[in-house]
């Protein structure tokens, strides 16, 4: 009767989606336990990059409690508040900084001091989106929902697989609730950007990236402008290695990214024609938002005010879907998801709305 | 007819008449704008400024207000007072007012209908603190009721400042017993003193209405009038609190537990309980935790939207309505007696006036009566009802259900029943969906995606009909979908489909007519396709075979094959939500494209390789995990098909230069993107019209372009100035702009879908079932003890320290110390916590106070539950009505929330040197081990006398001594000390108000103080010895002389040379003389001494007469004061006869009450 009353504890399987579990379980403050992690595999239980990831959130936060099975097939969580402030951590080399961003992306705004985040590791890799996206396509996502001031990526030294050696800082302000999302119209493609990187090879190389991205993406409009970014000496990380990543924004401001990293044996021009073709694919597939930031905009539309958001999205992915039930698990909001009310048959976009939770940002300090 | 003309009038043009006239004429010239012009331009610049600013003022906040316009739910009033101020009356002389009926017994929320748009439950509060906080926290208005001939009591002023701390609803005073006032100056007088206290407690102008007296149980039926039409005019600014949370005040609660399971326990087993009540605040959603003051923390099994018991006046009702149903106006107030039947938590208790019986046909039947009429109208028993049952699945259904019906199906049938068992999900369950309308399916659209009819809305199962195809009004077992193959050799029968937008009217099948009308068939390959068919096939039933094949089918495979070939997949045709939320499918599955019922018998292949777990599972396909990744890799591959021109020329329409597509939808984009060039895109044709009429959408191009060259000459050319709007006009346009799409983007789904994506809305009437209440919230259920239901935010379930700002309310005659329990009232809640009093040092550190402050904030810090920064509340040391005094003990804001608390408390250690050396010391008895004093090493340390130093190192002679540095020689007799701080943490002490589950609801006990605990128990306070107090013993410090040397002495100059005289030891010149006094002087020392003598004597005899004057005026006084005193206790006497007369006639309220009357 003097204790607290143990809340709801949701339970999960599997090591799939683990970082949305993780996030959703922390703003909504439900404890969460994930078991068969792996349970039948050759090397069973938690990642070591999935360990890192649960370092991390414990330190972003204050109050957590983790426990982890002695297999590593079982997780609990049960998490506190998030503290925010500055914190430094060390990503291991098999997943890049990328990884880690995203899941604190989430959480930052909500947070009680702002968070100064520091990350070292792999900036650009296959796996993850690069640095570069997160900072050009993820954070301009945030301002739809009036996260802008004091919202910065920095990239220090960039860090290419194996052996990274790259330096990000990141830093979030903090809201006391999200905005309504309303964004309906995808508009028309108006620019492309590009940033073209590399370190520790011939800098030529993200000239020739360039001029070949160029050649695919120049028939459809003028306006494209891909930045050459050759980090040198120090900041250039530990291992030699180069990427294109390429946006499109239309004239409502959705965006629509893609990127190709640098793959052994495979010449620049061929990864930056890769990027390209993904991102006419990504711009094919329609939306507001593209598809690798479903998740997000889905999620802040969720913890928006207790109003109606709507987006108009192409097809959800199958980590889309699984939000979309995890979130009903944890805040219990469900989307009405419709046909985007479009003349067009042949278009695939789905119109996403739902009821804000009103999440209110309870960890802020007044006064 | 010829006009009819009459005399024209004539003015007069002398006498009164004229005189008026003119007078008025010139009085009604209108305004005179001379007058108030200003004459200089420093006035008129200050009376423009002065506008200004008061138009500022006008300004509020621009709210959203949660409310639905179009069905709100009624505005709860609250009638709160003292007992014996006339509530009860008040509140039927208001019912009666709006409905015409008397209630005789009042009790719980009762709902009226008011006016067109407007609905009022009127809930009276008891005198219960707790009832009176809980009602506080859901009152739109409140009428504070006030006994005009006693005054304000204390009551009151503590509702008020509950009212103050969880957002001011607004107040209505209502003063009565104004008839006991019989002198009108005392009336009048009264009347002001009151009104000006309550000005000062609500506001200056605050409405205050009074009631002269009671006219048949009644206030006179104008005044009621008047204050009824007062309310109606209310309006209400939304709340910030309840403007965030959903909530209800139940009118009526029900045990849903099985009789048999609360035997077997004894009636101690956890309840279901169901409780109805309108909502209110925002959304309220299925999945979330409510909570019921009183109660704690419960979960929702289900809410149920049920018919609205007072509906408000529709056009429709308002014309069925008859003259003389004008007597029976709408009330709803399940726990009064409302036409003679009044619902108790188990019972329906029927009152019935006068005698009863059956064959009175004359007499009037209520509701109630019919009842106990039907029940007496009953022949057989239970059981031989039940043998002759025969079970109809519809009321429309034309036959029964006999055991038999599963065998005279075909066997062809039985199998593909079975295989379609396999999932439990659309088995018989479709079944208890009631149709009511068989005409809806003549009507049937080919993709009526809204499943509008009323049924299964209004069925109490929580079981969404979207699971499998639903064949409603059929009357033999279902059919089950059938393979492409079946098809194809024109089998018969129905071939369902899983697809929720067609589920509403797919797969109805009757005996007699069976409609076929557009549907979408699934093959093996998961396909589907469009068939269009012709309403007039009507085919007869499943069983017998027909040999003609109907036109649609004739070349079905090919139709098929083709659907295969076709490279796109329908996606727009899947119903997301459905497949998302309601079907166990992996996402994987979804987005292949698989349907449910395939998916789900992957599923169960799966599932039965689990169970077999000898089998090895072989791990090649593991090999390749699947990474948790937001990127999606780019296989080189898959891009291979953008070389092709075909494709790349495809997607130019998505750009902005692309010059051959209609841009229509990107010009209908309202002023959300005022950058769009509308010049590039009005050059371009139309390519979307239907190419048969091209006139048309060459029309429809032009208008198009009309519109938005009429919108960009508006944009350009309007006034700006009177469409530019300020922040604060923006702020509420947008406001509305928002309410306005929230409305509209779920209006067009069907209600329970809506509910599931939305919650159920502000106003509407629901059922919430809710589980594992304790039983005691049932067994000592008492009406008149208002039932909140209050939704909680997902954050707030959580526990934390909730950090607050708190000031000691400054009525409350005792200060609040640290680590004392205190009952707080937060959000929705009610618990009690033990606080830790704290002040903010230098911005440094939070310091513990063992005290609150006098007539000052300060922080406080507890345990409980989460709730948002900037949430309000009060404090109670005690809640019970026994106390005296003010009951509200303190009142603040919440400020942050968080795991861990950082107070800090002052903690001063204290050592003595035992060696000395010049500027170094060795400090002991500080510390106990060395150890502890290398925690310590480098901390600042001081004297008493002020010489500040360091800890240097730990000494290894004595434990715990360490060697210090000072800035100057200490001495042997200082005391060192080490000032520290020490953090602590409140204790983790939550505990609710459950004063609802108590039988006496007023005797909720909390955690008691110690010494509260050692009186009721008598138990003497243990005293420590060294505690104790004994007379201060100070040793007589002796200080040695001091010596200076005498060489020393010589050398030093004059000023610093110790100065020490000796005392004189001769006699001086005066001692050594003896003065003697002249003959003159004598006699005028004795002159003066007789002259004082007389003086003395003369006083002394005034004083003596005074003495005297006195005693007979005190004597006169005091006979006076005896005859006052007479009279006094006449008049007390006389009072106390008509307060035993008032008392006896509410006798029915608590006793405890006489206590607390206190005039303040």
């Amino acid at each position: 009767m003097t204790s607290a009353q143990s809340t709801s504890l949701l339970h999960f399987s599997g090591h799939q989606h683990l970082r949305t579990r993780l996030v959703l379980s922390i703003l909504s403050g439900k404890a969460v336990k994930i078991d068969k992690i792996r349970s039948d595999d050759q090397n069973p239980g938690l990642r070591d990059y999935e360990v890192s990831l649960l370092r991390l959130l414990e330190r972003v936060t204050n109050g957590t409690i983790i426990e982890i099975s002695v297999t590593g097939t079982a997780v609990l969580l049960r998490p506190g508040v998030i503290a925010g402030g500055p914190v430094t951590h060390e990503c291991p080399l098999s997943r890049s900084v990328g990884y880690f961003l995203e899941p604190v992306i989430m959480l930052a705004p909500f947070s009680k001091k702002p968070l100064q985040l520091t990350l070292r590791g792999i900036t650009t890799d296959d796996k993850d989106l690069s640095v570069d996206l997160i900072r050009t396509v993820t954070l301009p996502h945030l301002q739809l929902f009036g996260i802008s001031d004091g919202l910065e990526l920095r990239i220090k030294k960039r860090g290419s697989p194996p052996l990274g050696g790259g330096e990000v800082q990141f830093l979030c302000p903090i809201v006391k609730q999200v905005k309504t999302l309303n964004f309906v119209d995808r508009g028309k493609i108006k620019r492309i950007r590009g940033i073209s990187h590399a370190v520790r090879v011939n800098p030529q190389f993200s000239n020739r990236m360039i001029e070949a991205a160029r050649s695919v993406l120049n028939r459809y409009i003028p306006d494209i402008y891909l930045y050459s970014d050759v980090y040198k000496g120090e900041d250039s990380g530990k291992s030699p290695g180069y990427a294109l990543s390429l946006l499109a924004e239309s004239t409502t401001g959705a965006m629509h990214c893609a990127e190709a990293t640098s793959q052994p044996g495979v010449a620049p021009e061929d990864t930056a024609l890769l990027a390209a073709r993904a991102l006419l694919a990504e711009v094919r597939r329609g939306g507001c938002v593209d598809r690798a930031h479903q998740v997000l905009v889905l999620l802040f539309m969720v913890l928006g005010s207790e109003d109606v958001g709507r987006c108009r999205i192409g097809v959800p992915t199958e980590r889309t879907i699984q939000l979309l039930r995890d979130v009903k698990e944890y805040f219990g909001t469900t989307f009405k998801i419709a046909p985007a009310d479009s003349s067009d048959g042949a278009e695939q976009e789905l119109l996403f709305s739902c009821y804000g939770t009103g999440y209110v940002n309870t960890n802020r300090t007044l006064a | 007819m010829d006009e009819q003309t009459h005399k024209a009038h004539r003015a007069a043009h002398s006498g009164v008449k004229a005189e008026k006239k003119g007078k008025s004429k010139d009085k009604q010239r209108g305004f005179n704008e001379k007058a108030f012009a200003p004459k200089s331009g420093r006035n008129a610049d200050r009376q423009g400024r002065r506008n200004v600013e008061r138009d500022q003022t006008r300004l509020h906040v621009p709210l959203v207000n949660r409310t639905p316009d179009d069905q709100p739910p009624p505005t709860i009033v609250a009638i709160v007072g003292p007992p014996g101020v006339g509530k009860t009356t008040l509140l039927k002389s208001l019912v009666r007012r709006h409905t015409k009926q008397t209630l005789n017994h009042v009790q719980g929320p009762v709902t009226v209908v008011s006016g067109k748009k407007k609905r009022i439950t009127f809930i009276e509060c008891n005198n219960d603190l707790n009832s009176m906080i809980d009602i506080g926290k859901i009152a739109d208005l409140v009428l504070l009721m006030i006994d005009g001939s006693y005054g304000f009591e204390m009551e009151t002023f503590e509702f008020l400042n509950i009212l103050q701390s969880h957002g001011f609803p607004k107040v209505i005073g209502v003063l009565t017993h104004l008839d006991l006032i019989k002198k009108a100056a005392t009336l009048r007088a009264t009347k002001k003193a009151l009104k000006k206290r309550f000005w000062t407690e609500i506001y200056q102008g605050a409405k205050l209405f009074y009631l002269s007296g009671v006219l048949n149980g009644r206030y006179p039926d104008t005044e009621i009038l008047n204050l009824s039409r007062f309310i109606s005019v209310m309006k209400f600014r939304p709340l910030i609190f309840r403007n965030a949370h959903p909530y209800m005040l139940a009118d009526r609660i029900e045990d849903l537990t099985p009789r048999e399971k609360v035997r077997e326990s004894d009636g101690k087993c956890d309840r279901t309980v169901t409780v109805y009540g309108y909502l209110r605040g925002t959304n309220l959603r299925l999945g979330t935790r409510v909570h019921i003051p009183g109660v704690g923390d419960l979960n929702m099994k289900s809410i149920t939207l049920l018919g609205d018991p007072c509906p408000l006046p529709d056009a429709d009702s308002e014309k069925r309505r008859k003259l003389s149903e004008k007597k029976k106006l709408l009330v709803h107030a399940p726990m009064s007696d409302v036409g003679g039947v009044m619902y108790d938590r188990d019972a329906v208790y029927i009152n019935v006036p006068g005698s009863f019986t059956r064959g009175n046909a004359g007499a009037p039947q209520g509701e109630g009566e019919k009842m106990v009429m039907d029940l007496q109208d009953v022949r057989d028993t239970l059981d031989d009802a039940v043998a002759r049952s025969q079970i109809k699945l519809f009321g429309s259904s034309s036959q029964p259900l006999t055991v038999e019906a599963r065998s005279s199906q075909s066997p062809d049938n039985q199998t593909d029943h079975e295989d379609g068992d396999s999932d439990d999900s659309h088995g018989e369950d479709d079944f208890d969906e009631d149709t009511k309308d068989m005409d809806e399916f003549d009507s049937d659209l080919p993709s009526d995606e809204d499943e509008l009819s009323s049924d299964g809305f209004d069925d109490e199962d929580e079981d969404v009909d979207t699971e499998g195809p639903s064949d409603r009004g059929r009357s033999f077992v279902r059919n089950v979908r059938r393979s492409l193959k079946s098809l194809s050799t024109n089998h018969r029968e129905r071939s369902e489909v899983d697809y929720a937008e067609s589920d509403s009217d797919l797969g109805h099948d009757d005996e007699d007519l069976e409609n076929h009308v557009g549907r979408r068939v699934l093959f093996d390959d998961e396909e589907q396709v469009s068939l269009q068919s012709d309403d007039d096939y009507a085919l007869s039933s499943g069983e017998e075979e027909a040999d003609d094949i109907p036109k649609w089918k004739q070349n079905m495979s090919t139709k098929a094959r083709e659907a295969f070939r076709h490279p796109v997949r329908d996606v727009r045709r899947r119903d997301w939500t459905r497949l998302i939320y309601l079907t166990s499918m992996s996402p994987a599955q979804i987005l292949r494209g698989d349907s449910p019922f395939t998916a789900e018998e992957h599923n169960e292949i799966g599932s039965h390789d689990d169970e077999n777990f000898l089998t090895v599972v072989s791990s090649a396909a593991q090999v390749e995990e699947v990474l948790d990744s937001t990127k999606e890799v780019v296989k080189a591959g898959e891009m291979k098909v953008w070389e092709s021109e075909e494709l790349l020329d495809s997607i130019r329409g998505l750009f902005i230069t692309d010059a051959s597509h209609d841009v229509g939808s990107s010009e209908a984009v309202d002023g959300t993107n005022p950058d769009s060039d509308v010049g590039t895109t009005s050059a371009d044709g139309d390519t979307e019209g239907a190419p048969g009429n091209p006139e048309v959408a060459r029309a429809a191009a032009l208008a198009a372009k009309k519109e938005a060259l009429k919108r960009k000459f508006d944009e350009q050319y309007d006034d700006p100035e009177g469409s530019k709007l300020d922040f604060y006009e923006e702020q509420k346009e947008q406001i509305t702009r928002q309410l306005e799409l929230n409305r509209a983007e779920f209006a067009d789904i069907d209600p329970e879908r809506r509910a599931f994506v939305e919650g159920f809305r502000p106003g509407s009437y629901v059922r919430i079932e809710l589980m594992e209440a304790p039983c005691e919230m049932v067994e000592h259920f008492n009406p008149s003890y208002p039932i909140v239901v209050g939704g909680l935010l997902a954050s707030e379930e959580r526990f934390g320290f909730v950090q607050v700002r708190i000031k000691r309310h400054r009525w409350y005659t005792k200060t609040l110390k640290t680590n004392d329990p205190l009952i707080f009232s937060l959000g929705w809640r009610r618990f009690q916590s033990i606080p830790i009093y704290s002040l903010d040092d230098h911005s440094i550190r939070m310091r513990m106070l063992k005290y609150t402050p006098e007539h000052m904030h300060c922080y406080a810090t507890f345990y409980g539950p989460v709730s948002l920064p900037n949430t309000g509340f009060c404090a109670f040391n005690t809640l019970s009505g026994d106390v005296a005094g003010f009951r509200v003990s303190a009142t603040g804001v919440v400020l942050d929330i968080d795991r861990s608390a950082k107070i800090v408390k002052k903690l001063k250690l204290t050592g003595v040197p035992y060696k000395v050396f010049k500027n170094t010391a060795f400090i002991k008895d500080m510390f106990s081990s060395a150890l502890e004093v290398a925690k310590f090493e480098g901390a600042n340390i001081r004297t008493v006398s002020g010489i500040r130093g360091q800890v240097k190192k730990a000494l290894s002679k004595p434990d715990g001594a360490f060697r210090a540095t000072f800035e100057d020689k200490i001495l042997m007799s200082d005391i060192v000390f080490l000032r520290a701080w020490y953090s602590i943490q409140p204790r983790k002490f939550y505990n609710p108000v459950t004063s609802l589950l108590l039988s006496h609801k007023t005797e909720w006990k909390g955690m008691r103080l110690t010494g509260r605990v050692r009186r009721d128990e008598g138990i003497k306070t243990p005293s420590n010895v060294n505690s104790t107090y004994k007379p201060i013993q100070r040793p007589e410090r002796r200080f040695n002389s001091l010596k200076v040397p005498k060489k020393l002495q010589a050398v030093l100059p004059y000023a610093s040379k110790p100065k020490n005289t000796r005392a004189q030891q001769r006699q001086t010149y005066l001692q050594k003389r003896a003065v003697v006094l002249e003959p003159e002087e004598k006699r005028a020392i004795a002159l003066l001494q007789q002259a004082r003598a007389l003086r003395k004597d003369q006083v002394a005899r005034r004083k003596e007469k005074r003495e005297e004057r006195r005693v007979a005026h005190r004597q006169k006084v005091q006979k006076e004061e005896a005859k006052k005193t007479e009279k006094d206790k006449e008049k007390r006497k006389e009072y106390m006869r008509v307060a035993g007369i008032k008392a006896k006639r509410d006798d029915a309220e608590d006793s405890g009450r006489a206590l607390k009357r206190k005039r303040t």
